[in-house]
């Protein structure tokens, strides 16, 4: 009988519980948050078009250099053939 | 002002307290409430213009609510440890039970009946504890927990029994403790 009174008056703690109101200065502190979280976005973004575009310019450049070398291998292929009998025609 | 933060500013005047309530069951101390009550306001904020509709925005707000708080005892869980090597927490809530308690909409004279109930609450299953929390304080009916937990009725009726009886077995074995110590 006691143990179940006892549960019964724990269980019937939250009886009368009223809500609470957050305090005034909330909504202010939430548009702070909402200014930061936009800012810190823009950052993000920022931070992501540079990297796009060193990568960008990194890619041309190993392309490029190796166009380059392309042609070279080429030109000296063809030296090489020359050379060889000094006769543009066989 | 745009017709955005207008209608942003009409929601927080109409569920701040709603939100803050549901943050302060769960979490029994308003430092965490309001810090709960700032991210879903903000997340409310950025997703007001892809909101869909399907539900109303009651049931909307409060189940970014419940999110929160379940993703903030977890996430403040994890961060706890007694030692540096030491394992994490096999209890989900020990943060929860080792918080001071503090919820200033409960009368003073039941503080410390209520610090129990809580205590035991909060070693309820996450979806429990959901559905006594709304039901039993925050008044809400079986088919708006439903909706809110995006559960059958019968399964909220489910959880609610469970949660009840779960209490009553919790609150009996704890009982003996309290007659030891008298």
């Amino acid at each position: 009988m006691e143990r179940n009174n006892w549960i019964e008056t724990i269980l019937n703690s939250t009886n009368g519980l009223t809500p609470v109101v957050p305090s005034d200065n909330l909504f202010s502190k939430i548009q702070a948050q909402i200014k930061n979280k936009n800012k810190v976005s823009e950052k993000i973004i920022w931070l992501v078009a540079a990297s796009v575009a060193v990568l960008v310019v990194l890619n041309c450049s190993v392309l490029s250099s190796k166009t380059k070398k392309n042609k070279t291998s080429t030109t000296t292929y063809f030296e090489n053939e020359l050379n060889k009998s000094n006769q543009l025609y066989q | 002002m745009t017709q955005n933060q207008f209608h942003f500013e009409k929601l927080y005047r109409e569920y701040k307290t709603v939100v803050f309530n549901v943050a302060l069951n769960y979490l029994q101390n308003i430092e965490d409430a309001e810090e709960i009550t700032q991210d879903v306001f903000v997340k409310v904020y950025n997703s007001l213009e892809s909101f869909n509709g399907k539900s109303s925005h009651k049931t909307w707000i409060y189940r970014i609510t419940i999110n929160q708080c379940l993703d903030c005892i977890k996430q403040k869980n994890s961060q706890k440890r007694f030692f540096i090597f030491g394992k994490k927490s096999q209890n989900e809530n020990e943060y929860l039970n080792t918080a001071t308690f503090e919820h200033p909409g409960i009368l003073m004279e039941n503080k410390e009946d209520a610090a129990i109930l809580f205590e035991v609450i909060n070693t309820l299953t996450e979806n429990q504890k959901t559905a006594f929390l709304l039901s039993k304080l925050d008044g809400l009916s079986n088919p708006e927990i439903s909706d809110i937990m995006q559960l059958s009725i019968s399964s909220v009726e489910s959880l609610i029994f469970r949660a009840k009886v779960s209490l009553q077995d919790k609150l009996s074995q704890r009982f003996n403790n309290h007659r030891k110590k008298k």
